[in-house]
């Protein structure tokens, strides 16, 4: 399969489209729906968090780049979230749509792992900025 | 339980322990006010962007209305027949704007003037 057509497969017009199932219920419709929006909040939370950082904390004596190491991988991490939770919503609503069971999720995966790694960072960072 | 909301008593259908199965509308009031807090959260982030970069924050502040706006489409029946082909472009664009600002954010954070210290 092309990437053209993996691409076309999450496009807006894809689970309209899915002619092979039929509408779900409703409730199961705006769960998802839900769903998708609380991750798009997670991913601008991160964004203003990671402006937040490069822009209004005082620079890390020692670690003239400290807040750039924090704060970009932030903001990239809320511009993949929101990528990945619409990818998420059209599988979800595709498997909702053919009856068939929801698809295992690595969003909290990746959300977990990222946090973890940036809160690593941060303390090295805070480490080697109270040393000096 | 028992029919005591005349609704409950005209259509017994809507009898029920579930709270949803009482009232179906309570999924799609629960969606319009994700829909709510989503356009607030765009409000905040732009309010943000505001202090550093006027015409970003401008152009991220007016999505927040929009967001209102794609919203009011949940608050109609949900058996409308147009509700599964609208949600895909709602959706779409709610992703599209993310990545847009998180791009916007990404310059303002490399090459804009930082205040260092604002939260000293």
């Amino acid at each position: 399969m092309s990437w053209a057509s993996r691409l076309a497969e999450f496009g807006p017009g894809a689970v309209g489209r899915d002619s092979g199932g039929t509408e779900p219920d409703p409730r199961f419709t705006f769960a998802n729906e839900r769903t998708f929006l609380a991750w798009s909040r997670t991913a601008l939370a991160l964004v203003v968090a990671g402006l937040g950082v490069v822009q209004l904390l005082p620079p890390f004596p020692g670690v003239p780049a400290g807040r750039h190491l924090l704060g970009v991988p932030l903001i990239v991490l809320g511009a993949v979230l929101a990528v990945v939770a619409y990818s998420e919503w059209v599988r979800n609503q595709r498997a909702l749509r053919r009856g068939e069971p929801l698809p295992r999720t690595i969003m909290p995966w990746i959300l977990a792992a990222t946090i973890t790694i940036m809160a690593v960072i941060a303390a090295i960072v805070l480490l080697i900025s109270a040393l000096r | 339980m028992t029919p005591d909301h005349p609704d409950q008593r005209d259509h017994p259908a809507l009898a029920g322990d579930d709270p949803e199965e009482r009232d179906p509308g309570l999924a799609r009031e629960r969606t319009s006010l994700s829909w709510t807090r989503t356009a607030i959260a765009f409000a905040a982030l732009g309010g943000v962007v505001l202090k550093e970069n006027v015409i970003t924050g401008l152009i991220v502040l007016a999505i927040a209305p929009v967001i209102w706006g794609l919203g009011r489409v949940s608050r109609g029946s949900p058996q409308a027949p147009g509700l599964h082909r609208l949600g895909p472009g709602r959706l779409f664009f709610i992703s599209v704007a993310i990545v847009a600002v998180a791009l916007l954010s990404l310059l303002i954070a490399i090459l804009g003037k930082s205040v260092p210290g604002a939260l000293r």
